[in-house]
C-alpha cells in the first residue's frame, strides 16, 4: 500500500515535471519561431512610438534685436471617431466657437475618408482664444453632452508669426503654413538654418520605461542688418512719393556703403506675411516679390557714374578734360545720339557733362576716349550682368550686353554709357556705386548681420567682392558728383551735409521706340562724402507729375537722407569735422 | 566492517534534522527570492512614477516653449514700429527732423555698436542623467553575469 502511494507521488511528480519542461521547451520554440519577431514588433508598437520632431523655427531679428519674425501658437482640432455620439452637438459647437462650418464639419465626421480612420482633423490652425472659448463651453455643460464633446481634441503647435505685419516684408519673404510651402527673402535663403534639424525620437507610452529625453538642437536666430526704423522711414516715404508723383511702383534701398550692409529695402507692393493667402493678388501680372533685387530695369543717367569711373581710372579723361558739345550730337555705330533736351551745351569739363547729364560727352568718353573692350571690362567689374551675390532668394542679374553677343550693336557701346540698352536691378547700382564711395572697394551686399544658435552669436565678416577702381579715382568723382549737386542746386541738396549724388531719367523701351511720354527716375546718391555712412538709391516707375527724375526722384532722396541723418545720429559736417579734429 | 558500519550510524543526522535543514534551505531561498522581489518592486514602482514625471516635464518644456514663443511674440506687437508710432503720436510727439537734433558731447560715451543676444546659458547638455542611473537591476546583473564570464578564443 504504502508503495503504491509512493510510486502515485511520483508519477504525479514526474508528470509535473514533464509538464514545466514542455512549458519552458515550447517558450524556447515560440520565442524562436519565425514568427517570434513579428511578435515582438507587435508587442512594441505598444510600447510607445516614434515621432519627428521639429525644433520651433528660428527667429528673424532686426539690427537692434527688435523681433521680426516669430512663432505662435495655435491647436489643431480634432474628433476622435469613436467617442462621438452626437455628430450634429459637435458640428453646432464647432461652428459656434470655432468658427467652421456646419455642413462641412458634418460631413468631415460622417463621412470619413476611409471606414479605418478613427480620427479627422477639423481645424490644424485654430486661435489659441477660440479653443479657449470652446473649452470653457466643454466644461459648463455635463451628462450626454459633455461625454459628446469630449470626443474633440486640442493638440498644440507653432506657426509662424510676423508682429511687424507689411513693414519689411519684401525683405523677410513669407512662409505658408498650409503644407505648400512658399518662401521669398530671407525665409527662403535662409529656410535650412531657421528650420533646423528635425529629428525621429523613440516617445515611450510604457511608463516603466524611464528613458531620458534629450533636448533636440535648436535652429538658428538670425539678426538682420535692416534697420526697422530706417525701413519703416522708407517705406513711408516710397508709398507717398508714389502717390504724390504718380508713381506705378517704386524701390528704395538703404546700405551702408563700407560694409554692404543694406540698412533698408522698401519696394511695392508689400503684403502682410501674416495673410500668406493675399500673395496671388500681389504677383498679378509677373510682380516681383522684391523689386529690389528682382526686377531689372534700364536705370539711364545714374549709370554714367560708371562710365565716368571708368574713364577717370583707366586715366583717358581727368576732370578737367573739355568735352566740346558743339551739335548736341554724337554719332556711335551710324546713329546719333543726343541729349536729353536735343541741345548743344557748348565747351564743358567733365564735372559739367555730369551735372547737365549730357548723353553725348558720355557716349564720346566712352566710344572715343575709353573703347568697347575698356568699357565692357570695367561693367562686369562694376558687378553688371552678374549677381551681386546678396542673401536674398530671387535675384535677378540684369543684362549687360557684350560685343561678342549676337544682339549687340557697335551703337550699344554709345547707348550704355548713359545707361540706355542695359538693364540692372536697383541693388546692382547700388553695389556698383559702393565702390565709388567706398574707396574703389565693392563690398557684398547682404542682409545678415549675425546668427545666434545654443545662446552663441557670431558676427558674419565683410567680404569685399571687387575693387573696379582706385581710391584716387573714387575721390575724385565723389567730389565731382558732390560739386555737380551744389552747382546745380539740386533739389537732393540737404543743408548741411555735403553729398555726391547723380539723377537719371530713362525712357522706356516700347515697340515704336524709346519714348520720353513714359519714364524710369532713379538717384543714387551717398554721404558724407567724406566719410559715407549711407547709400541711398530711389527708383520711381512711370511717374506722371514729372517724367524727369531731378523732379522726382530727387527729393525723395533729400527727404531719405533728412531722415537718416536723424535716425542714424550723423552731426551735420560742420559739427562732425570739428569734433574729429578735437 | 561492522564497525564502520556502526559509527556510520552513529554520526547519521537524525531524519527531523535533515529535513529541517532543507526546509531551512528552502526558507532562505524564498527569503532571498521575496527579498529580489521586493527590491525590483520597489526601483520599478519609482522608475515608473520617475517615466511618468520625465513625460509631464516634457510636456510642460514643451508648453513653455510655446508660452515664451506667444510673449516674444505679444511684446513684438505691442512695441511694433507701427504701435510706437501711434502711441507716441498720441501723446503728442512728432518725428524729430534734423534742424531740431542738438549735438553734445559727452566725455567717455561710447555708441552702441549693435545688439547681443547671446545667452551665457547656452545648449543643455546632451545627456543630464548620471550613469550611474541609466541601468535596470537586470541589465546590471546581465551585466556582471557577462563580465564574468570567460571571454571566449581568448589567448593562451
Amino acid at each position: 500500500m504504502k508503495t503504491d502511494l509512493f510510486w502515485r507521488f511520483r508519477a504525479v511528480q514526474i508528470a509535473l515535471i514533464l509538464s514545466g519542461l514542455a512549458i519552458i521547451v515550447q517558450i524556447i520554440h515560440i520565442q524562436n519561431s519565425p514568427e517570434a519577431q513579428a511578435i515582438l514588433d507587435e508587442g512594441e508598437r505598444y510600447t510607445g512610438s516614434w515621432q519627428t520632431i521639429y525644433p520651433a523655427r528660428g527667429e528673424i531679428y532686426d539690427r537692434n534685436g527688435r523681433l521680426l519674425a516669430g512663432n505662435r501658437t495655435v491647436y489643431e482640432a480634432g474628433v476622435d471617431l469613436t467617442s462621438v455620439k452626437n455628430v450634429s452637438e459637435i458640428a453646432t459647437a464647432a461652428q459656434l466657437y470655432l468658427g467652421l462650418d456646419y455642413a462641412t464639419v458634418y460631413n468631415q465626421i460622417t463621412n470619413p475618408e476611409s471606414p479605418d480612420v478613427v480620427y479627422v482633423v477639423l481645424d490644424k490652425y485654430a486661435a489659441p482664444e477660440d479653443v479657449l472659448v470652446f473649452q470653457e463651453f466643454q466644461k459648463t455643460i455635463s451628462g450626454n453632452s459633455a461625454k459628446n464633446l469630449s470626443a474633440v481634441y486640442f493638440q498644440p503647435h507653432m506657426v509662424r508669426s510676423y508682429p511687424e505685419r507689411t513693414l519689411g516684408s519684401n525683405v523677410i519673404g513669407l512662409i505658408t503654413i498650409d503644407g505648400g510651402k512658399r518662401s521669398f527673402g530671407v525665409e527662403e535663403k535662409y529656410d535650412s538654418l531657421l528650420s533646423g534639424t528635425a529629428e525621429r525620437r523613440w516617445i515611450p507610452s510604457n511608463p516603466h520605461d524611464a528613458r531620458e529625453m534629450p533636448a533636440i538642437p535648436s535652429s538658428t536666430a538670425l539678426i538682420l542688418t535692416i534697420d526697422r526704423e530706417v525701413q519703416s522711414a522708407i517705406e513711408n516715404i516710397l508709398d507717398n512719393s508714389i502717390q504724390v508723383y504718380g508713381a506705378r511702383s517704386g524701390v528704395i534701398i538703404v546700405a551702408d556703403p563700407q560694409t554692404g550692409e543694406i540698412l533698408g529695402m522698401a519696394s511695392t507692393p508689400r503684403i502682410d506675411p501674416n495673410q500668406y493667402w493675399n500673395y496671388n493678388d500681389m504677383v498679378l501680372g509677373g510682380i516681383p516679390y522684391n523689386r529690389g533685387v528682382s526686377q531689372a530695369y534700364e536705370p539711364g543717367s545714374v549709370l554714367k557714374i560708371l562710365t565716368m569711373a571708368a574713364a577717370l581710372d583707366k586715366g583717358v579723361v581727368h576732370p578737367g578734360t573739355i568735352y566740346p558739345d558743339l551739335t548736341g550730337e554724337i554719332i556711335v555705330g551710324g546713329f546719333a545720339i543726343r541729349n536729353w533736351d536735343n541741345a548743344a551745351w557748348g565747351n564743358q569739363d567733365m564735372t559739367g557733362c555730369l551735372q547737365h547729364s549730357l548723353n553725348v560727352c558720355l557716349a564720346w568718353v566712352a566710344a572715343v576716349q575709353l573703347g568697347q573692350d575698356d568699357f565692357y571690362a570695367y561693367m562686369q567689374q562694376f558687378g553688371l550682368g552678374h549677381l551681386t551675390g546678396v542673401d536674398l532668394a530671387g535675384e535677378d542679374p540684369g543684362r549687360l550686353k557684350l560685343p561678342d553677343d549676337d544682339d549687340w550693336y557697335e551703337v550699344d557701346l554709345g547707348t550704355n554709357a548713359y545707361g540706355q540698352g542695359v538693364s540692372v536691378t536697383p541693388l546692382q547700382m547700388i553695389v556698383a556705386a559702393s565702390a565709388i564711395a567706398n574707396n574703389g572697394q565693392m563690398p557684398r551686399p547682404h542682409v545678415l548681420k549675425a546668427t545666434v544658435q545654443n545662446g552663441r552669436q557670431d558676427e558674419l565678416p565683410i567680404e569685399i567682392i571687387g575693387t573696379p577702381i582706385s581710391a584716387n579715382t573714387a575721390q575724385t568723382l565723389t567730389q565731382m558728383l558732390a560739386t555737380s549737386l551744389e552747382n546745380e542746386s539740386s533739389l537732393a541738396l540737404v543743408p548741411g551735409y555735403r553729398l555726391a549724388g547723380k539723377t537719371g531719367t530713362a525712357s522706356i523701351p516700347t515697340d515704336d521706340g524709346y519714348t520720353l511720354a513714359r519714364t524710369n527716375v532713379s538717384f543714387i546718391g551717398w554721404g558724407p562724402v567724406d566719410d559715407p555712412q549711407f547709400i541711398v538709391y530711389i527708383w520711381l516707375e512711370q511717374p506722371t507729375a514729372s517724367i524727369w527724375g531731378s523732379e522726382t526722384a530727387a527729393p525723395v532722396f533729400k527727404q531719405v537722407v533728412e531722415r537718416l541723418i536723424v535716425l542714424m545720429g550723423i552731426p551735420p559736417d560742420q559739427i562732425r569735422l570739428s569734433l574729429s579734429g578735437q | 566492517m561492522n564497525k564502520i558500519t556502526t559509527l556510520a550510524r552513529k554520526y547519521r543526522q537524525a531524519p527531523w534534522r535533515t529535513q529541517r535543514q532543507w526546509l531551512g534551505l528552502v526558507l532562505l531561498g524564498v527569503v532571498m527570492a521575496a527579498m529580489v522581489a521586493g527590491v525590483y518592486l520597489n526601483v520599478t514602482a519609482r522608475a515608473t512614477l520617475a517615466g511618468r514625471e520625465i513625460l509631464d516635464l516634457n510636456y510642460e518644456i514643451a508648453a513653455n516653449e510655446r508660452a515664451n514663443a506667444d510673449l516674444q511674440t505679444d511684446l513684438a506687437e505691442a512695441s511694433s514700429e507701427a504701435a510706437m508710432q501711434q502711441h507716441a503720436q498720441m501723446l503728442g510727439f512728432v518725428p524729430a527732423r534734423p534742424e531740431d537734433i542738438v549735438y553734445v558731447v559727452v566725455p567717455g560715451y561710447t555708441p552702441k555698436t549693435g545688439v547681443d543676444l547671446s545667452t551665457t546659458t547656452g545648449q543643455p547638455p546632451a545627456s543630464i542623467i548620471l550613469p550611474e542611473y541609466r541601468q535596470t537591476l537586470f541589465e546590471w546583473f546581465a551585466e556582471r553575469i557577462q563580465s564574468s564570464a570567460p571571454a571566449a578564443g581568448g589567448q593562451q
